[in-house]
């Protein structure tokens, strides 16, 4: 009897450590998913919940204020397959209202990829735009044409898109799906 | 012992284990912001004394500091310390391009930001205190000519300041450098 409750405890303590170094990985409360994005508003807050805090603390992330802006994070396409370095993404072509955004390609912990071109990300004040204002951004490990944001050398990535000096910053649950960038899978090899 | 027995001590076993690995999990949840040796703060320590602004090291490849830092903006920190005093942050803004000053407190988590577009005359400006020293200060205003001061309250005494200012091109990187680098912290002389 005393060995099994020993034996269920320690098992329990593994289990237990296991699961929340997995889970602060990825915090599952706190975010909000709109179509293949999410966005955690309070995660840099005083009102943020624990399991965000923690994940804070272990990242050493600095994060922004609601009043600077809003990070939103893919790591899915919209069909909602995850990423994969292997096939050609198109994300465009509108981003909700913001005095400058930013959309940029990281590995899985949040950290640029190094790749030839020297290319991180595009801002709004120097990307090329199509006809009608619009944007196509293509992510792949192969060069493209236009705006093309490289994959590099790592099996996981993420895209971040961060929109400045936005009035979305008070009411983030409220972003409108369609306002926000679509990814597109256009084919894999 | 019947099966029925068997299956009854192999359900109280296997509930066990969940009640252990839940009760754990909280403990390891709630303990992780206060035991964490390498959170923000930690980080920026490394970099620079309290007081001192040092620039923010830019995102890249090579850079694993500071995740989901955007290589598009440059960024400066100072830590501080309220015990000596209140802390005055003190900016100047002037690039095309936006600009943001942040509070945050020993744990990282922002309790007050303010960007370019609250700025006058190209200045942003605040002081930082506790409850105590803003009791202090509000007591010793006159009351003819009361302060201008941006007066904001840390939930913690210590904290740090970091300005970010976006450069609209890969090549004005540098000017958006400059100017977060230009932000001084310095503790004001504690009220009589």
């Amino acid at each position: 009897m005393v060995v099994k409750a020993v034996a269920a405890g320690a098992i329990g303590l593994a289990l237990g450590v296991a699961a929340s170094g997995s889970i602060l990985a990825d915090p599952p409360f706190g975010a909000t998913t709109i179509g293949a994005w999410r966005v955690a508003a309070k995660a840099g807050s005083l009102e943020a919940d624990p399991y965000t805090r923690a994940a804070l603390a272990r990242s050493g992330e600095i994060p922004l204020a609601l009043g600077e802006g809003l990070k939103l994070v893919a790591r899915v396409d919209s069909a909602g397959r995850p990423l994969d370095r292997r096939c050609l993404y198109r994300v465009g072509a509108h981003t909700p209202a913001a005095r400058y955004w930013t959309l940029s390609l990281t590995d899985a912990d949040g950290y640029p990829v190094e790749n030839a071109a020297g290319r991180y990300g595009f801002r709004s004040s120097e990307i090329l735009r199509d006809g009608d204002g619009g944007f196509s951004v293509y992510v792949s490990a192969l060069a493209h044409a236009g705006n093309w944001l490289p994959v590099g050398h790592v099996q996981n990535f993420a895209l971040a898109l961060r929109l400045y000096d936005t009035p979305l910053a008070a009411s983030a649950g409220g972003i409108e799906k369609s306002s926000l960038p679509t990814i597109d899978r256009e084919g894999c090899a | 012992m019947t099966f029925t027995a068997r299956l009854g001590g192999a359900a109280l076993f296997v509930a066990a284990v969940v009640a252990a690995a839940a009760l754990v999990h909280f403990v390891v949840v709630l303990l992780v912001p206060i035991v964490a040796t390498h959170d923000a703060y930690a980080r920026l320590a490394e970099l620079a004394p309290p007081g001192a602004t040092a620039p923010l090291p830019r995102a890249g490849p090579d850079e694993r500091r500071f995740s989901w830092d955007d290589p598009a903006l440059a960024g400066a920190f100072c830590r501080y310390n309220l015990s000596a005093g209140p802390l005055r942050v003190k900016a100047s803004v002037g690039r095309a391009g936006f600009a943001s000053l942040s509070f945050h407190t020993r744990r990282g988590a922002v309790f007050y930001a303010l960007t370019d577009r609250a700025a006058t005359h190209g200045r942003m400006e605040a002081v930082i205190v506790t409850p105590a020293q803003l009791r202090n200060l509000v007591a010793h205003d006159d009351e003819d000519d009361p302060s201008q001061d941006l007066r904001v309250v840390s939930p913690t005494v210590e904290g740090f300041v970091v300005m970010r200012a976006f450069s609209e091109l890969p090549s004005l990187y540098g000017a958006a450098a400059d100017e977060v680098k230009a932000m001084t912290c310095a503790t004001e002389p504690p009220t009589p």
